[in-house]
């Protein structure tokens, strides 16, 4: 720094003069540090200081510069300056009156609360709505927190990143998640910037342990997994698994096989295939894994076993690709250069790889941003967050719909009932409060019910939303009051929903002249427009509500329903290990009298597929196939469309394909049965074409696809279709029969109309959850209508009574109550029917594949509906007006 | 003696001073205390430290010359005072005599 001093030349006193002109000329290189902390500063920092501090400030600034990038020196500058807001440095602010300003707030707060007190239906009303409203909003932060927050606990989350590689296929440019096998490995001996390298493989295998046999998946991975990845061992220490004879277990898994206790030295044994298998010793248990995460493990040995488990596995063989690689550079910032040089393994792989598989460049990615990149690499070992990303908006908007409801419900009451503060607004006026302070003094009033409505909110949201959310999906979002972020977000949400709500009120009732309110010449509230707006506002919202409540249910029925293009029910399938296997249980399965229909293959509908890429006319088609025998289309009821399926142990068929009719269609086949083409080299007939049927859920459009002879030793499955209502019995059988022949496999199998795991619930929630918003809109609505309507009558009274005495019957008076809300609702229904019905179509295409189609009967439910509580809520009034006396209303006053 | 009112965090800033001499002024500070903590402090602590510490007797400033860098902006240098340079020695007294009692009784013991 003793090089930029300035020496001599200028003195102290000319500097002082020139400062404020020269200040652009003097600044090196043209970066300032930001403006507004800079005026911040100005402003709250005692003026004898500012210069020293403002410079102080500034050398900081221009050296963060030279070492960091200018943006993130400007954001350390602007947080120095939040720092420096310490008493010793601030002005003293004592010249606003702030003195004069706290028993008039204290009178504020005073009559709010006597307000609320004096007014319990309306404050009912508006607290109930917006707590509920608020509630929501609590709840979606939760979730978009939990969100958010996954895989951020890594410590290593900016250093660690994932080898990926681009490649051209299918016509587009795609990333891919795997990695080529000995690239890790060069990897960390070529650049010096990489510290700790770990490739990830994984395998299935099956687990024994005293009497517990199970199927499991196994992560072969170096020992630096541990270290890169932060998962803590609950028991022993991360560095063992460089023994290439040990195992971690997670925290699930160590339970399931040896119960609570610390299984450390255990052995247990993993069978890799029919005859291979070893004993590893148990060397560590991970702790409980962090909530929200996209990567973790059940079980992790050394990748060296993979030899093992492989006999023949060449770590060095460019052709192949393993699972995931993993890089953990020294700092982030090295990655780019890294990414950049390593071009050069480029022609070691495309030399070993067909020109279809060539790649083009290489991509890291890094750890903490993975889950969200994930949703476009194919094959990666992160999981894509996505969705909930998706779910985080979805619930955003809602929370932001139902709390502008709630707010509007306290808007159209405040103006309404307006007409009696009207009083008090004329006295504080004339006693000397500005216009100002009227509007403050409603914005606390506000601020005070906002605060008691967010109190009930957030109960509301962690004893009902929260825990009915997680019940549902059966997960756990972890919320706690310890997050500071929450702690800006609840009093930020307070602030904004209490002025959002206040804002309006507050300027419409302290425009009116004082000498107007008391001669009593105003006349107000009443016919605001500005009320019907907001209410018709209100009114399509809950048209929109109740549409998608109606349509999610209705496409939930609809769905369970709906086909699947074959017969799944009565159908039973079992994993099988080898041919003998298959044997021996179709053997003991056919003689069993319930079994109609009995299969092998090599795939399985709903659970298993090989992916296939086909030439037709010199164009190629990834597409999926399933390698089956000739009685699996009688065995799952797959309707044969035209042609015919393959015959019962004929050789000629090896080369025979049966296709759906979506392969047809994209082939633009006029006459399927005859086409020819290659998988590979090899060249097919198509024989047959069997109806498009749903390999996967109704979340997947249906694909094109086609079906191969199995060989039969390459028999993986059978299926068996059942007599109708023996599925129960003929599956008893089947797993006693399982477990009498293999006692050393575990059994895996299941009903066919299973195989979709978890896809009808999904879809029975997303209706749960709909019929709640669904709910809620229409109660907001309703109380809202309630509110408005009550205050109205009540602002009549005499008016009724006058007509009551002159003998209006309960026709007239009805008709006077509902008349201008009857218009209202039908402008308001007239646009919110054809509005949520394009919105419930619109959601419906983006959320579902297939789904129920969307009919205008749909949001006449919901016109019907809002009628329907149009009429119950006047029918309180018109009662409450019939019944009263006539005397009565006239003595008021 | 009596307590001066002097924290701990607030002592490594007068002493700073008085070690940096002629290049005591708010950065140079900071920078020479961070250098020796190896922790990242905050302008705001380090120049609150500094005002309270005038403000109390022990430290007195003026301007001083200025950079390019400062945008023009002067230096205030802060030196100690002979009262802010006695409490110093008096603290340094104080803890030398405990360490004493201390390894006396770890050399008995």
């Amino acid at each position: 720094m003793g090089v930029d001093k300035r020496k001599g030349g200028i003195g102290l006193n000319s500097m002082s003069v020139k400062k404020s002109t020269d200040r652009d000329m003097t600044q090196p290189e043209g970066v300032a540090p930001p403006r507004w902390p800079l005026n911040l500063l100005r402003y709250f920092v005692k003026r004898e200081y500012i210069e020293e501090i403002e410079g102080d400030m500034e050398e900081i600034f221009h050296d963060n510069v030279e070492r960091l990038s200018p943006r993130k020196a400007s954001r350390l500058y602007t947080w120095e300056v939040l720092k420096l807001f310490r008493p010793t440095l601030l002005k003293n602010l004592s010249g606003l009156p702030t003195a004069n300003q706290y028993p008039m707030f204290k009178n504020y707060f005073k009559t709010a609360i006597r307000g609320l007190m004096k007014t319990p239906m309306t404050s009912f009303i508006n607290v109930v709505g917006l707590s509920i409203a608020l509630g929501i909003c609590v709840f979606a932060y939760t979730f978009a927190r939990w969100t958010i927050s996954t895989d951020q606990f890594h410590k290593n989350k900016d250093e660690v990143f994932l080898v990926t590689f681009n490649s051209h296929r299918d016509g587009t440019m795609q990333q891919y998640g795997q990695t080529p096998r000995p690239l890790g490995v060069m990897l960390k001996s070529d650049f010096a910037n990489i510290k700790k390298m770990c490739r990830v493989e994984d395998r299935n295998v099956v687990m024994k342990h005293e009497d517990k046999v199970f199927h499991e998946r196994v992560r072969f991975t170096d020992p630096e997994f541990l270290d890169m990845f932060t998962f803590p061992l609950k028991w022993g220490t991360p560095s063992s698994l460089s023994d290439i004879n040990s195992i971690v277990l997670s925290e699930r898994m160590a339970i399931k096989y040896f119960g609570a206790e610390n299984p450390l030295g255990q052995s247990i044994l993993v069978k890799f295939d029919k005859d291979n298998g070893k004993a590893f010793k148990v060397v560590g248990v991970a702790a409980t894994f962090p909530k929200s995460r996209t990567i973790s493990f059940d079980f992790l040995v050394n990748v060296e076993n993979l030899s093992t488990a492989e006999p023949g596995y060449d770590f060095n063989d460019w052709k192949a690709l393993v699972h995931a690689t993993l890089i953990q550079v020294d700092d982030a910032s090295s990655a780019k250069a890294i990414e950049g040089a390593m071009d050069k393994y480029r022609k070691f792989q495309n030399q070993a790889v067909d020109e279809d598989l060539a790649i083009s460049s290489f991509k890291l990615e890094p750890l903490a941003t993975l889950h969200e990149a994930s949703e476009h690499i194919k094959d990666d070992i992160s999981r894509s967050s996505h969705d909930n990303y998706l779910s985080v908006i979805f619930l955003s908007v809602i929370a932001v719909f139902l709390l502008a409801l709630a707010c509007i419900n306290y808007i159209n009451i405040a103006i309404v009932s307006a007409a009696k503060r009207l009083k008090e607004i004329g006295v504080r006026k004339t006693i000397g409060a500005s216009r100002t302070m009227v509007v403050v003094q409603f914005l606390t009033e506000n601020i005070v019910i906002t605060f008691f409505a967010l109190i009930i909110g957030v109960i509301l949201g962690i004893t009902i939303f929260i825990p009915g959310f997680e019940q549902l999906w059966h997960f756990n979002m972890g919320f706690t009051f310890t997050d500071a972020a929450l702690w800006i977000y609840l009093p930020s949400i307070l602030l904004f929903t209490a002025i959002a709500s206040g804002i309006y009120p507050a300027f419409y009732v302290s425009r009116f002249e004082v000498i107007n309110i008391l001669k009593g010449s105003v006349q107000f509230g009443k016919k605001n427009p500005v009320t019907k707006l907001f209410l018709g506002i209100q009114l399509v919202l809950a048209c929109i509500f109740i549409t998608s409540a109606v349509m999610f249910s209705q496409n939930s029925t609809y769905l369970a329903s709906r086909s699947w293009g074959y017969n799944q029910d009565a159908v039973l399938y079992i994993e099988v290990p080898d041919l003998p296997a298959f044997e021996k249980i179709s053997a003991v399965m056919t003689s069993n009298s319930n079994v109609q229909s009995l299969s092998g293959s090599h795939n399985h509908v709903g659970v298993n597929n090989s992916a296939v890429v086909v030439k037709v006319d010199a164009v190629q088609h990834a597409v999926d196939q399933l390698a089956v025998d000739a009685q699996y289309f009688t065995t799952l009821g797959i309707p044969l469309q035209q042609g015919r399926v393959f015959r019962d142990r004929v050789e000629s068929d090896k080369q025979s394909v049966v296709v759906n009719e979506s392969f047809v269609g994209t082939m633009g086949w006029e006459q399927p049965i005859g086409q020819i083409f290659k998988i590979d080299t090899i060249q097919y007939d198509v024989i047959g074409v069997v109806s498009d049927f749903h390999n996967y859920s109704f979340n997947d459009k249906v694909t094109p696809m086609l079906f191969t002879v199995a060989n039969r030793e390459d028999y993986h499955f059978l299926s068996m279709r059942v007599r109708a209502g023996s599925e129960k019995d003929t599956y008893a059988v089947l797993q006693a029969q399982w477990a009498k022949l293999f006692p050393e496999n575990p059994f895996q199998g299941g009903y066919q109309e299973d195989v979709w795991g978890n896809y009808f619930t999904e879809i029975w929630i997303h209706a749960m959850v709909w019929k709640v918003f669904g709910f809620i809109a229409v109660l907001l609505a309703t109380l809202g209508l309630y509110g408005l309507m009550t205050l109205n009558v009540t602002g009549r009274v005499r008016e009724f009574s006058i007509r009551k005495v002159l003998g209006a019957g309960i026709k007239n008076i009805a008709a006077i109550i509902t008349r201008e809300y009857a218009v209202l609702f039908a402008v308001a229904l007239l646009i919110g029917a054809p509005v949520s019905y394009i919105l419930a179509k619109m959601l419906m295409d983006f959320a579902y594949a297939y789904h129920v189609p969307v009919t205008y009967s749909v949001a006449s439910i919901s016109v019907v509906v809002l009628i329907l509580v149009l009429f119950v809520t006047a029918f309180t009034q018109i009662r409450k007006v019939v019944k009263s006396n006539p005397v009565n209303g006239l003595k008021m006053e | 003696m009596k307590i001066t009112k002097l924290g701990e965090f607030e002592e490594l800033v007068l002493l700073t001073v008085a070690a940096l001499q002629a290049d005591a002024y708010g950065v140079e500070i900071k920078r020479e205390l961070e250098r020796r903590l190896d922790e990242t402090l905050s302008v705001g602590s380090i120049q609150s430290a500094l005002k309270r510490m005038e403000e109390k007797g022990f430290l007195k400033s003026a301007f001083g010359e200025t950079t390019q860098k400062r945008g023009g902006k002067r230096k205030r240098i802060y030196t100690t005072t002979s009262y802010g340079h006695r409490i110093l020695a008096d603290m340094k007294d104080v803890r030398a005599g405990l360490w004493e009692s201390i390894n006396a009784k770890v050399a008995l013991g």
